[in-house]
Order: C-alpha cells, then structure tokens, then sequence
C-alpha cells in the first residue's frame, strides 16, 4: 500500500473517531458549594416551552468547561472551551420532555488543571409558550448623533434576526432619518406603524397588510404623533403629541435627561385619516397613552407642571426644574362607536408627595387585570434613570407592588405583555448600566413575576461585542412580511397629510 | 538599460512613497489608525461586512491597523501598489519604456492617501488607507483573470463580456458597493485638501494630540511656532492650554500666545473641535460625561475607533462604571497593537490602589470639582463650554481648578467672574506672590470705569503696574493719531503681545469651531 493511501485512511479513521466522541463530566470533581458563575444569568429561570437554545458562558476557569443537562428524558453534555452551546434538535427535545417540569444543570469547569464542580441549578420550562417573535429598534446609546438605525424582528424559537426596516436605505450625504416607534395592533403586523423624522419625514401605517405614509402634523397639534396605542377592536390609534428637548448631566451618571417641555394626546381615526384632540390641558404634560383590551378605557401618564419664570423659554426653565416633572397615572372612559371621552380618573397619584415618584410607560394586561409600568423618582425618560423599577398594578385591587424579582439597581423601563398574558418583557440596563438589553420574565396564574432571562443568543458573548441598545422590544405573533424595500420605496413618497377634526 | 527602466521607475516609486508616507507623514497616518477599528470575532465581522464596503471593508479595517507602527502600515500598502504596478504590466503587456505608466493607479492612491486631511475624521469610509487599494487590486486581479480563461478556452468576445460583467458584479456585490445606500458614504469633497495634509498646524495638532494623550505635556509645547508670523490654531492654542495647566504654569497661556485661527479649508468640510479632540480635552478637564458622550457621537456617526474606544473606557474608569469599562477593554484585548493599553488599564480597574497612584489620575484628580452636578449642553461648542462652565464654577477646591477658573475667565474677558475668583484667591494666598498674569487681569480691571476691584486693597509688583502705565501711554497715544485698532494692535505687539492687555484688546476674533 502507497504512503497516501495509508495517510488518507488514519485520516478518516481520525475523524471517524472524533466524529463518535462523546463529551463526558469529570467524575472526580471537587464540589464547590454555590452556583457557576455563568453569563448570561441563566440560574434557575423560568423559561417558554418554545424558547431557543439558552446558550452561556461559563466565567470558572480557564480552559475547559462541561455542562450536563439532565431531563425526563435522558441527559446531554456539552461544552467548548468555555461556551455551553447547545445543540438546537436536542434542546428542542429537552424543552418538549421537561414541558411543566425541570431541566437540571450541572457545570464543572478546569480551574488550575483541577475539575471543579458546582452546586447545579434548574431551567423550569412552563407549559406556556411565548410569542414567536420580537421586534426593537437597534440603537446606539447615543445622545444626539444617530446613523444607521433598524428596526428588527426576532424570532424567539430560533436565533434568526431580520432587519424590518433600516433608516440608511433613504438616507443620503445630506438627509438623514430617524426611525422610532414601532407599534402592533393586537400583536399582529396587519396593523403596524413605525414613525420617520427628519428625512422623508412621516409615519408608516400598514392597515390590513396595506402599506401608507401618513403626515400626523396638522397645525392644530404640538407635533405628529408619539408613543402610538392601536385600538384593539376599532382602527383608532392614541398618540401622544410632544415637544421634546435634551440636555446632559455634567456629573450624574444618568448622563440624559430627555424632557417634554409640552405634550398633549390625540387619537387618529386610521378610516377617515382624522386626528382630534384627547387631552390638552394647560400645565398639564400627557403621554404614554394605551388601550385597555377591551378598548373602553384610555390609560396614559400626565405630569402637572406650571411655568412661572416668564423671563427665559420653556425648555430652559425645564432644564433648571427638571426633578420636579413628576407623572401620575390616570385613565379616561372611551366609547369606541361615539368616539367620546369622558371621566377622567386618577389611577395611581405617583407624584402625590406620599409617593413622590414619575411613572411612565403604562401596559395593561391582555386578560385587562394588572398594569405593568416604569417607576422613578421623577422624569419620563426612564431609560437613562438607573433608579427606575417596573412596578405592576393589580387593577382590581387597585394595589402596587414592585417587581422585585424582575429589577435590578439599574434602569428597568419599557415594560411590556406577552399575547397570552404569561411573560413579560422589559428593557434592562443591569449588564452595564449603559446598553439596553431585553430580559424575558415568566408571570404565573397567581399574579407572580420570576426571575427573568435576558435574550438568549447563538453565540453567548454576543452582548459582550455588541455596542447597540435594544430598545422598545414588542413581542409579536408573526413576522412583518413587508420588505425593507418596500418601505423605503413608500418613504420616498410624499406622505398624506391627515386632516384635523374638532370634538 | 531599457530593460531596467520598469525597476528603476518602480525604486522611484517606492521611494518618493516612503518619503511621503512615514517620513513625512507618520502622525498623519497613526491618527487615520487611531481613527479606525478591527475587533477579532464573529459580531465584528458580520456587522463590518453586512454594512458598506463589505469584506472589503473588513479586510481594509484589519490592515490599516498596521499603521500604528507608520513604517509597518506603509510597508504594507507599498507592496500591495507594488503588486498592482506588476500585474498591470503582464495584463496590458507595457513595454519597458512606458511602465511608468503602470505606476498612475499606484500614484493616484497615494495621492488620495495624502488629500484627505481633516476628512480622516470625518470620512465614512473604513480602512480608507487601503480600501480603495484592495478594490483596485481586485479589479485588476478580476481583468486578469478573465484574460487568462477567455484566452484558454477560447471563447468569444461576447462571452467574455457577458462574464466579465458577472465578475464584476460578484466583487462590487462583495464589497457591498451595489448597496445603494453606500454611495454617499463615498461622495464626500476631498478636492484641495491636500493642502491640509502639508499644511503645518494640521500635523502641528495631530502631534499635540498624541502627546496629550500620552501625558507628554512638555512635547506639546514644542509644536507651537516659535515665529510671530504664524498664527496657531484655536485647537492647538488650546491643547497647549491643556499642557500648561497640567505642569502647573496656567498662568503662562497669554505669554505663550493664545490667539489661534480657525483653519481655512478649501472644500465643504465644516470642522468642529467635538469631532477634533473634544473627548480627550473634556477628559483632561475632568469633564468625564462630556468625554464620554463625545466619544460615543463621535463612534456613532462617523464610525466606531480605537480612540473612541479608548476615551469611553477611561472616563468609565474614572466614573466607576467597571462593567461598561470591561466590555470595552474586551474589545480592545482582541487588537494587534491596543492590547498592551487594554491591558494596562484593566489592571488599573482591578487594583483600584495602582490606579489612583497612576500619573492619569493624579493628573486629573485635581479637576474632578465635587460640588454638584449641571444639566446643560455644549451645543457642539466644547472650548466655550469649558470656558463657560469654569469661569461660572463658584466653588474651587484645589490649586489647579483655583488656576483654571482664573484663566478661564480671563479667556472669556468675563470681568465680574475674574472679580469674584480674584478675591477668592487672594483670600486664600494673602502671604503668596501673586502670579504676573493674574495681577495683569485685576490691574485691568481695577482701572475699568466701574470696577468691582479696589486696587489699593492689592499690592502689585512694580514692574507689572509701569508696564500697565506704559501699555496706556502707548495706546492712547496711537489712538490720538486715529490710527486704527488692526494697525495699534500690530503696532504694540512687539512689546505687549505677551500680555493679557494686549490679549484683551486686540484678540476679537474668537472663532469658535
């Protein structure tokens, strides 16, 4: 036998071999009495019945790790170098086996050329499922230069990220767009919008899978519209109206503040393209509008502020007065068919001086029970505020608490529900105080938040290299099918400007 | 001789490009390195390669690292005109006597190298040393290769066209050139810039950077003009300021001359200090926010860099942000020629001790003022935020910041704030001599019709009150002959220039920019 041959088959004999290796745990292991140091922080979470792989790293050691995953229905290990990487069929199988029950893990890791092995922790799979889909805008924490912007859809089962829309396929030298505000009509994208500043200004309304751009500014309101809330039963969208300003932090690591010097609520008509008035009150700062499901009730934040220097603008008398811009939560009646607004109540007096706290960002629960919201201690851009907390209120009760298990002594802000009610999804910038990152919580039948996870990724240092925030994560139930060209092809028209009706 | 013409125009060639590029352009090119970044792994790749210039890009991104040693970049970039000065003469087969021909491409992309200028802060094009170079070098390599298929299996022109065409298409697809969003990423005026590159306050400020960065005060000194006649820029009137007030001699920045011009650039470029050098000037006054946010404007919109990377991770050092300071030195770990740094000042984040013995600490410390905190904006304007932000500071707890708050409202010829810091000091160093500069700025004001300063309360130096009793003399004298405030300025400059006086009355074209 040739040299070659006998080369080419220790070749294939090799890879053969390694082909059937198994990975093994070490046996003789030194147990250490407490849970790996694995990132992300994956211990003992509450996970869907349909999630993607929970890949992590495991922070022990130096070179080798294992991780043994043992279900209902037999057990598999992984490890490589220090990323567990699971395998997706297999992952798949361990989440239909363990559906109600637990996923145990046991990590061990080679510390100084010793295996180590530590106390294990569960994955509790709940027999719910979570939507399949998310979608955020990806965006550098940035004060005011923006460059490429996209919103992008997540599919949650697997690790596919597509891009919805990206802002450069309009942008030229001299215009640029800023994209924001993406919002679903009952979790669907039949009915969606997304808002344009700036270059090809407008908003992107798709109404029954058909694609317009609508120009919100009439001359009767402040600005086009903010914050959108999709009616869930009629085509009506609650906008909010603002002017806005920012200004920076010479000290305070909160570094922001993003201020409304006014703003006001409109609903637009999405059949007769008709914006009216809601609320636009004198010393009074409206935002944050949303629907209860059943569309019979308008919940929004409102702040009472009352100019008095009349020497300088409005926004600089903001600026210096900044911390005592407080809002407190209220709700108005609506009657869909009359399109009536009447009986405007207090629902929580955050800024009452008992409290003396803003919220923002209200979200009813699908089943209409609780009210998910950002807490701080003033503002309404809570995002950039490291003291804001996700508080729920339990509409029945009328009594708040917040979620403990859910904050961290970082911003929590921008909280939102799951179609069916059973998770909770909130922008977190717990990692590192400066990057927004979407953690998932499971909330069970009894009005209990767990401890959430942060977006599992194929490659689990994928934050680590990753310099864009996730902002306003929405979960979805299908995809957006609209192309990205299509998009940019109807940014390029000229937007319809929506007409002005009085109440 | 003939047959060796093609070598000696290549020796030429080569030899004007080393000249040109890390003789005479070594800062240059660190900056355009500094500028750029190339992080090792997966995220990097795919967000370098799915944006414009594609791998391209990430290729260019890699090599233009290499320039941090200027020689080694340039090395680099020679062979690879070197490769296209070959492989243009075996494709269109030129005759020895014409090779030099062959050398145009490899000419125009050195010039292009050269012309940016201040557009290497501002060009949104990645690895931009050696981009252009790759895409060139795969077009010809494309041609060539096309030649060599065509001519073996003997195909017709109109199939050589057709793949022709098809290649093409694959490279530029490639590169991501197609992407019609990537074309005005390309179309930015470099026309007449090169002037700036050859320009000596342009290469003047990218040394005093490097040596600010470094800590390297006293070489910043060295790169003001020693000649009269030429005019600083305000940002290198104001990087020697830095200098001054971290060796203790603030009190020097009108003897040292403190007037600057604002560059006059022949193209579309409108430049700013906060593209410029606002993150590492906000950092060494202590302004760690502002730094930072600079930093992270500047990554945004005209790309991510090593630089900017660098700045955002001291001032998160320096804010006891650690978490977001880790990710970046993660980053930073995986260069060729940053690691070292990354390194460095991972240990100062582990060991909180070494770092605040470390000169940059030390160095800064002094100007971390802890009274409260301020909201306010810049507005793009970082020299007349500092101004106004020191000369507005009420409270001055350390020598240095008692010096800046001084200067800085002497800068600003704000009269009642340099009152207000004045009696401030002179409260607290009643038994010390006063600094020539502060008694010039006091002696001004306490001549000035309703003055909050009550000269008899101060002793001056007497060589300070005659020369303020001769700058009057002098100067009214000038204006009773009607002689105009340009001409009175050149005038007495020879024997006041270094003076606050003159500084004060004759220095009203403070173009911020």
């Amino acid at each position: 036998m040739k040299l070659k041959n006998i080369l080419s088959i220790a070749t294939i004999a090799t890879l053969l071999a390694a082909c059937g290796q198994h990975l093994t745990v070490p046996s003789d292991a030194k147990m250490e009495a407490r849970l790996p140091k694995i990132y992300p922080d994956y211990t003992e979470v509450t996970i869907p019945a349909n999630i993607c792989p929970m890949n992590f790293i495991v922070q022990e050691g130096e070179s080798e790790v294992r991780a043994r995953f043992t279900f209902p229905g037999g057990e598999y290990i992984y490890g490589e170098e220090q990323k567990i990487l699971i395998d997706e069929t297999q992952w798949q199988e361990m989440l239909d086996s363990a559906k109600g029950q637990e996923i145990k893990v046991e990590v061990f890791a080679k510390v100084g050329g010793t295996w180590k092995g530590y106390q294990p922790f569960n994955f509790y799979v709940a027999e719910d499922s979570i939507d399949e889909y998310i979608s955020y805008r990806a965006i550098q924490p940035s004060y005011v230069a923006y460059e490429r912007l996209s919103i992008n859809q997540r599919n949650l089962t697997n690790f596919e990220v597509k891009e919805i829309y990206n802002n450069m396929s309009v942008s030229n030298e001299k215009i640029g767009q800023c994209i924001n505000c993406h919002s679903y009509k009952n979790y669907k994208t039949d009915n969606m919008l997304f808002h344009m500043r700036q270059g090809y200004g407008g908003t992107m309304l798709v109404t029954n899978g058909q694609l317009k751009k609508i120009d919100l500014k009439t001359d009767e309101t402040l600005s086009a519209g903010v914050y959108p809330s999709w009616h869930p039963t009629h085509n009506y969208i609650a906008f909010s109206t603002n002017k806005t300003g920012q200004s920076f932090h010479t000290k305070d690591l909160n570094k922001i503040e993003v201020q409304d010097t006014e703003s006001d609520l409109i609903l637009y008509d999405v059949d007769k393209n008709e914006v009216s008035i809601i609320s636009e009150l004198d010393d009074e700062l409206e935002v944050f509008p949303t629907w209860s499901p059943d569309g019979k009730k308008l919940y929004f934040c409102s702040a009472h502020f009352e100019y008095y220097n009349d020497s300088i603008e409005k926004s600089a008398e903001m600026i210096q007065r900044y911390d005592e811009v407080k809002y407190s939560l209220y709700s108005v009646d609506f009657d869909p068919d009359t399109k009536e607004f009447s009986n405007v109540e207090m629902v929580y007096d955050a800024a009452s001086d008992s409290i003396n706290q803003s919220v923002t960002l209200p979200r009813v629960s699908p089943d209409g029970r609780y009210i998910l919201f950002a807490q701080a201690a003033f503002g309404c851009f809570h995002v950039w505020h490291a003291d804001a907390d996700i508080f729920m209120m339990d509409l029945q009760t009328k009594e708040v608490q917040k979620l403990d298990a859910v904050n961290s002594d970082r911003s929590e802000s921008y909280p939102s529900w799951s179609s069916n009610g059973r998770w909770i999804m909130v922008d977190s910038r717990r990692d590192d105080g400066n990057y927004t990152r979407p953690y998932i919580a499971y909330f069970d039948k009894n009005g209990k938040a767990h401890k959430p996870f942060m977006l599992p990724q194929k490659d689990p240092n994928f934050y680590t290299f990753y310099l864009r925030s996730f902002n306003r994560p929405e979960f979805m139930i299908e995809p957006v099918t609209i192309s990205p060209q299509e998009f940019a092809t109807k940014a390029k028209e000229d937007a319809i400007p929506a007409k002005y009706a009085d109440r | 001789m003939k047959n060796y013409l093609k070598y000696i125009y290549l020796l030429a060639f080569i030899t004007v490009a080393y000249i040109l590029l890390p003789v005479m352009n070594a800062d240059y090119l660190y900056t355009i390195q500094d500028n750029n970044v190339f992080i090792s792994g997966h995220t990097f790749m795919m967000d370098t390669v799915q944006h414009e210039g594609g791998w391209f890009a990430w290729v260019a991104r890699y090599l233009t690292q290499f320039f941090y040693h200027p020689w080694l970049g340039s090395t680099i970039l020679i062979l690879f005109w070197v490769t296209i000065y070959w492989v243009s003469i075996w494709m269109f087969g030129i005759k020895d006597k014409w090779s030099f021909l062959a050398l145009v491409i490899p000419a125009i992309l050195l010039y292009h190298l050269l012309d940016y200028g201040y557009w290497i802060y501002y060009a949104k094009l990645p690895g931009l040393p050696f981009q252009p170079t790759l895409l060139v070098l795969s077009c010809l390599l494309f041609t060539g290769a096309v030649m060599l298929l065509t001519r073996r299996l003997k195909i017709c022109w109109k199939w050589k066209g057709l793949i022709a065409v098809g290649l093409l298409g694959v490279i530029l697809y490639g590169s991501n050139l197609l992407w019609p969003s990537s074309v005005w990423h390309y179309n930015y005026s470099f026309r007449h810039s090169i002037q700036t590159t050859f320009d000596k306050n342009f290469r003047h400020e990218l040394r005093m950077y490097r040596a600010l960065d470094e800590f390297r005060f006293d070489d910043v000194f060295q790169e003001m003009p020693t000649d009269q006649a030429e005019m600083p820029t305000n940002l290198m009137v104001l990087y020697k300021n830095i200098a001054l007030m971290h060796t203790g001699q603030m009190d020097k920045m009108f003897e040292t001359g403190n007037c600057g011009i604002k560059p006059e650039l022949n193209d579309s470029l409108h430049i700013r200090t906060s593209q410029l050098g606002a993150p590492l000037i906000y950092y060494l006054f202590g302004q760690m926010n502002y730094s930072y946010r600079w930093a992270m404007e500047n990554s945004v919109q005209y790309g991510l860099s090593f630089r900017g990377l660098k700045m955002m991770t001291r001032t998160a050092i320096f804010n006891k942000e650690f978490e977001v300071a880790a990710k970046y030195l993660t980053m930073l770990k995986t260069s060729t020629f940053h690691r070292k740094w990354a390194l460095e000042h991972e240990a100062w984040m582990m060991n909180s001790i070494s770092f605040y013995q470390s000169q940059e600490y030390l160095t800064i410390a002094p100007l971390l003022n802890e009274s409260g905190n301020a909201l306010d904006g810049d507005d793009g304007l970082c020299e007349q935020f500092l101004m106004d932000y020191f000369t507005d500071l009420d409270r001055a707890n350390s020598q240095l910041l008692e010096d800046v708050t001084m200067c800085m409202s002497l800068w600003a010829k704000d009269y009642y704030a340099y009152c207000v810091h004045f009696y401030d000091y002179m409260q607290r160093h009643s038994h010390s001599p006063i600094p020539m500069l502060y008694q010039e700025g006091a002696i001004l004001l306490g001549n000035a019709d309703e003055s909050p300063i009550t000269l008899e309360n101060f002793r001056f130096d007497d060589i300070v009150a005659n020369k303020y009793n001769n700058f009057v003399q002098d100067y009214n004298q000038l204006q009773q002959q009607g002689i105009d405030e340009a001409e009175m300025g050149r005038r007495l400059k020879p024997l006041y220039g270094s003076t606050y006086w003159w500084y004060y009355y004759f220095y009203n074209d403070f173009n911020i920019y």
